[in-house]
């Protein structure tokens, strides 16, 4: 579903991201971690086609993110860390301009289903100026579904999320998964998240992939969720540092 | 997609839509169309006032067995009683339009919605083409407001008809103050788009329109500040010197606020006999060279707008 070859991003002469290679299965949902400034928002960027790679090629659902950029876009959702809407309009109206863009025929329905689904029907006539990030969250996932897509970017979801809120995110990303079969690529800092949600990992170090496998093979080979904390630690830089102390 | 429904028209409506509720942007549209309203009743008194005076003094002429002269209403063109009309367009609403063009962008630059309409199948060119067009739509609608005014003014006047030229003449006034609006509208659009902060993107226009309006004047046509606004005094030659020879040559073409004051004297019929404008270039060519200009400008910023960031950097 998602097949990345030598993905290669760089700002002003600084790599950003190595040479990613990476394939992720139709139905996965992927957890990609690294430390701050590792290149995971990078990734998801040049995924997303909201920037064009250095060099390297990737495809998403069988389309290339470099010579089809709109098949891409209307195969995918995309939710940033920070989901930032007009805050002057309400959710329903920020939904149906979105619905609107994606080309979903009939906005104002498909609206009311994803609010419904996502128990955050009370929310849509509501101005999202005065949401709180959990009811951001929310809506923000609600635009990245509104057209059904086959995978769904997640950014860091969990980020600044109480564990109510938390929770309540990890199943609808269950949900949606399980449900409607998306492929989930989600960026997290959160060991524990992974364990819960996550079919595969992949460690990101300074741009460079440097770890990628299945949940299961991971906890069978390092146990518990103390073991993958253990392994994320030993292949990130701080865990390097911690050793050498 | 079909047309009603295209990612383009999409943004133009959504684009719309939001600038008007903007209280900035409904407080300049509004004082330009209060301006437009005193613009054209100010034509329309002194119109009245000289009309009411020549039937009275007419009246008692003809009573008193004297030749009764013709009607002064009747010596100028009815056009030219519009002539204020320029003047406001040149001042508010050159900065409606700018207010405007910048807003377009900037409130999606500000709300930090951007990687979410990037994500989304349409191309950029699809947005840049939404925002152009929404910034065309709300530059014509503040031009037919200012027209429907001067329309209902000459239909209100009863010593005035205007002939099926001077509708016509009208209507190219009209097309020209579209022009206008939509140059600054575009200016303030690029810079919406291409300025890094908030305050940058609407500090860069309004210098321009600054310059434009009171600085070039004064380089062209040796004009202050007032008289370069002031749709009479300003027309008038600039002195016979080297200086003022090569400055219009040089400026003539960027002094936008002359070649639109001399395009509506003309339409309007009150450019003095043997004046001309500074420029080489003739004020509408001139007008619609730079209206493509700011359009290929505009296009350029909005088709390099980084969709990866949501707001301003600064």
């Amino acid at each position: 579903m998602i097949r990345t070859n030598r993905l290669t991003q760089s700002f002003d002469g600084v790599i950003a991201v190595d040479a990613l290679s990476l394939e992720i299965a139709k139905g996965e949902i992927f957890g990609f971690l690294g430390h701050n400034g590792a290149g995971k928002t990078t990734t998801i960027q040049m995924l997303t086609t909201l920037a064009r790679p250095a060099s390297g090629t990737a495809t998403i659902a069988g389309h290339d993110i470099g010579t089809d950029p709109l098949a891409v876009r209307r195969a995918i959702g995309y939710v940033p860390e920070n989901v930032r809407l007009y805050d002057t309009l309400t959710a329903a109206e920020n939904l149906i301009f979105f619905a609107s863009l994606s080309g979903v025929a009939a906005p104002e329905r498909r609206v009311n289903q994803v609010l419904d689904l996502l128990d955050c029907a009370y929310l849509a006539d509501k101005r999202v100026g005065g949401f709180s990030k959990g009811m951001r969250q929310r809506v923000g996932l609600a635009q990245a579904i509104l057209h059904q897509p086959e995978v769904l970017f997640l950014d860091e979801p969990t980020s600044g999320l109480d564990p109510m809120g938390i929770k309540m995110l990890r199943d609808l990303i269950l949900r949606l998964n399980t449900e409607f079969g998306m492929t989930i690529f989600m960026n997290t800092h959160l060991i524990s998240e992974i364990a819960k949600t996550c079919t595969s990992i992949a460690v990101l170090s300074h741009g460079k992939l440097v770890f990628h496998d299945r949940i299961e093979a991971v906890t069978a080979r390092y146990g518990d969720d103390a073991a993958l904390e253990e392994l994320y630690l030993s292949l990130t830089p701080v865990g390097r540092l911690a050793e050498v102390a | 997609m079909s047309g009603a429904t295209s990612p383009s028209w999409l943004i133009a409506r959504q684009s719309a839509r939001f600038v008007l509720r903007e209280r900035t942007v409904a407080l300049l549209s509004l004082m330009f169309v209060v301006l437009v309203l005193i613009s054209a009743w100010l034509g329309w008194s002194a119109t009245s006032t000289v009309n009411r005076i020549y039937l009275d003094a007419a009246a008692f002429l003809k009573s008193s067995g004297q030749p009764v002269p013709t009607n002064p209403v009747l010596d100028i063109s009815p056009l030219s009683l519009m002539r204020n009309m320029s003047v406001y367009v040149a001042l508010i609403g050159a900065l409606s339009a700018i207010v405007i063009g910048n807003r377009l962008v900037g409130l999606d630059r500000k709300a930090g919605v951007l990687p979410l309409i990037g994500i989304r199948p349409l191309g950029r060119s699809a947005y840049a083409g939404g925002k152009i067009a929404a910034l065309a739509g709300l530059t014509l609608g503040l031009a037919l407001v200012a027209s429907l005014v001067a329309v209902a003014t000459f239909l209100v006047l009863p010593a005035v008809t205007l002939t099926g030229l001077q509708w016509a003449q009208l209507a190219g006034f009209m097309g020209v103050t579209t022009l206008y609006m939509g140059f600054f509208g575009l200016i303030g659009l690029a810079a919406g788009a291409a300025a890094r902060s908030e305050t940058v993107g609407l500090l860069l226009p309004v210098t321009l329109w600054l310059t434009l309006t009171f600085i070039f004047p004064q380089l062209t046509a040796n004009l202050n500040p007032t008289a370069a606004i002031n749709p009479v005094s300003a027309l008038a030659l600039p002195p016979d010197t080297t200086f003022f020879h090569w400055a219009a040559r040089i400026l003539g073409p960027f002094s936008l606020a002359d070649a639109y004051k001399f395009a509506s004297a003309g339409l309007l019929d009150y450019l003095p006999q043997g004046i001309t404008s500074p420029s080489f270039i003739p004020p509408i060519l001139n007008l619609i060279l730079a209206v493509g200009v700011a359009l290929a400008l505009a296009w350029r910023a909005l088709a390099r707008l980084s969709m990866t960031q949501g707001g301003y950097n600064v």
